[in-house]
């Protein structure tokens, strides 16, 4: 394995810039790092510091003003945005603070849809969404809607979407930050079982240093849209 | 996305907005039905005003005069009078060579005595060709048609039998003289003779009225008899006498003779074969042209009219998809972060704009039936109740209309769903999601 490829996320003088009236806003600004294949990374700092719109470049979200980010070898500034929704389709998975389920949807057709973007064969999407359910022990609420479930439910539901089209890397954006401390660590919980045993390189998004210090074998500390140190934990 | 994806997620979508897109689908309703009512109206009543011409037989029928003859009826031609030709037998027997033709006729139309028992009448004979048992007119005969084309029998017009006897139909049977001037050609050429003649005829049948009969007006004939027996009577014609300060042959020529062809597909191209022969040719076809011509406009007008309550529904639609994207931002940011591509979701929204057509048109078109049945009968109700008159349809819905104007909802669906896709497109699925 070469050097460009044992890392699951490159990024290299990233930034984003925005015009807000007169002045110009650094969201991300120059910020370099690299996660190993396999790794589970933490993005730590305060509100604002720039942390969700790293995450939003890396997710193909949101476009570079300058730099390169580089995942699973696909470079995403060259990237048009048909390429870019494929990227987002098949090699990352996202999950949400709010969850972002389709509440109008069951849980089942929640999972379903990226399949469906993915133009999965229909006779196999059935089993798939089965299989992700009962992965994160949901299949007996396939035809549940997502406001019929609790709130850490509906986050592994969420993990159970993200994981649909077998991404190699998992985004979360705080997943745990409106849950209650146990649906929390159960969501954790989950996310560490996927890190080791199906071996999905995970970045997550927190405010909360204890959770990073516990789960992440590599923290990057964000403020004011700059990283300020890249800590790798002895675990 | 394949097509089944999104027209079941375009279904989802609607479903949970059920009732706006239930107004807004009504509304496309209401805009093919009345577009369906007004076509299908004007395509009934052209049908109507075509089904009665064609019953007539007026359209298998060309009618060729020389051009030479005053009674010209080819006005637009910018041919001399004197290059025409001479419409004499020798023309006959190439128009009856004419691919389609059933069979020319000379008209024959003499003015002759008729005495029936005591009474005596002077009125208008004309000789009527075997190929007129298929008329319209004809096939209502009282009594039956001629037993042949050189039988010495009459048919008489009904209002004319009126005046022979009390009741019409006491007529057929009877014996009827009629005194005539003969025509007998002179010593010289371009002069004849004129000689008074009578020949009996036994009554057959009653008409109505003339076959062919409507160029006729004022000249319309009381008494037929079969074009062949009339042409062995020589009869004096007024036409005769411009024939012959015309004529140096003292050859006979036709002042008109009446081509009758197979069917009505025959008309033109024997239409214009004959104007090639340097004739002139007159078909109902040409009097229709310009009554093909008003239907068009009528269509156009009618069509117009009823497009503009679809216009209205269009705006409906771009105002509810545009609701639709407002509402479902969230939605379609989630759709986009988990790799849908703008492509898809612009495709989504116009799946839907395309159900809502599609729905709208098929019901539109149930609608514009029912409204067109509703009408038809209350029409026919007026007809027959009140003017007694027979019932008419006056109401055709076609099957191209059926599926143009469902074609044509979906069409104007999808167009106005142009703006309320490229918006959900272009939405930013940072923004959409933002935490709230």
């Amino acid at each position: 394995m070469n050097e460009e490829t044992a890392a699951a996320i490159e990024s290299q003088g990233a930034s984003r810039y925005y015009t807000m009236g007169d002045t110009t806003v650094h969201a991300v600004e120059n910020v370099s790092f690299s996660i190993r294949r396999g790794d589970f990374a933490a993005l730590l700092g305060p509100s604002g510091s720039g942390k969700s719109t790293l995450l939003n470049l890396l997710a193909g979200l949101d476009r570079l003003s300058t730099g390169r980010i580089v995942v699973d070898g696909r470079d995403l500034s060259t990237m048009d945005s048909e390429a870019l929704a494929r990227y987002r389709r098949l090699t990352v998975g996202m999950i949400f603070q709010s969850f972002n389920l389709i509440p109008t949807m069951t849980l089942a057709d929640n999972i379903e849809l990226p399949l469906r973007f993915a133009e999965t064969p229909r006779a196999e999407r059935h089993d798939r969404v089965l299989e992700l359910l009962t992965n994160v022990g949901l299949a007996h609420r396939a035809k549940h809607r997502p406001t019929e479930l609790s709130g850490g439910e509906q986050q592994r539901a969420a993990i159970a979407r993200a994981l649909a089209n077998r991404p190699s890397v998992l985004l979360a954006d705080e997943p745990t930050g409106n849950l209650d401390s146990r649906n929390g660590q159960e969501v954790m919980a989950l996310l560490q079982d996927l890190n080791e045993r199906v071996g999905v390189t995970i970045l997550m998004v927190t405010h909360d240093p204890s959770l990073a210090a516990h789960y992440a074998r590599q923290s990057l500390h964000m403020a004011d849209g700059k990283l300020v140190t890249e800590v790798e934990a002895e675990r | 996305m394949n097509r089944q994806d999104l027209f079941e997620l375009a279904a989802r979508n609607m479903r949970n907005a059920r009732l706006r897109n239930a107004l807004t689908t009504m509304g496309i309703a209401v805009g093919v039905a009345s577009l369906v009512a007004m076509l299908s109206l004007g395509i009934g009543l052209q049908g109507f005003a075509n089904h009665q011409l064609m019953k007539s037989g007026m359209f298998q029928t060309v009618f060729v005069t020389s051009r030479q003859d005053v009674r010209n009826m080819d006005e637009n031609s910018d041919a001399k009078p004197e290059e025409s030709p001479a419409l004499n037998d020798d023309a006959r027997t190439k128009i009856a060579a004419l691919p389609g033709v059933e069979e020319v006729a000379p008209e024959v139309r003499a003015t002759a005595e008729v005495q029936y028992g005591d009474k005596t009448n002077f009125t208008l004979l004309a000789g009527l060709p075997q190929s007129a048992r298929e008329e319209d007119s004809v096939e209502k005969v009282k009594g039956r048609f001629f037993s042949g084309p050189k039988a010495n029998e009459v048919l008489l017009q009904r209002d004319f039998a009126k005046k022979l006897e009390k009741d019409p139909a006491s007529v057929l049977g009877k014996t009827l003289t009629v005194r005539f001037a003969e025509r007998q050609n002179g010593d010289t050429s371009g002069s004849f003779s004129i000689e008074r003649q009578e020949k009996q005829f036994v009554i057959v049948g009653l008409l109505d009225e003339e076959p062919f009969g409507g160029m006729r007006m004022i000249s319309r004939a009381r008494v037929f008899l079969p074009t062949q027996t009339a042409e062995s009577m020589n009869l004096m014609q007024p036409a005769d006498t411009q024939q012959l300060v015309r004529s140096t042959s003292g050859a006979r020529t036709y002042s008109m003779l009446t081509v009758r062809m197979k069917s009505a597909a025959y008309a033109e191209i024997v239409e214009d074969a004959v104007k090639k022969m340097n004739f002139s040719a007159y078909s109902y076809l040409d009097a229709t042209r310009s009554m093909r011509r008003f239907f068009a406009v009528l269509d156009m007008f009618l069509g117009i009219f009823g497009s503009l309550a679809l216009a209205v529904a269009s705006l409906a639609i771009v105002n509810t998809l545009v609701m639709a994207v407002l509402e479902r931002r969230r939605e379609i940011g989630i759709m986009k972060a988990l790799g849908a591509s703008d492509i898809d979701v612009k495709k989504l929204f116009f799946a839907e704009a395309a159900t809502m057509g599609l729905i709208g048109g098929a019901l539109g078109v149930a609608l514009g039936w029912i409204i067109g049945r509703a009408i038809n009968f209350g029409s026919n109700l007026y007809l027959h109740k009140i003017m007694k008159m027979p019932t008419e349809n006056l109401w055709t819905v076609p099957l191209w209309l059926v599926a143009g104007a469902i074609g044509f909802a979906v069409l104007v669906s999808v167009l106005a769903g142009i703006y309320p896709a490229a918006r959900a497109a272009k939405l930013d699925p940072v923004q959409a999601l933002r935490y709230e």
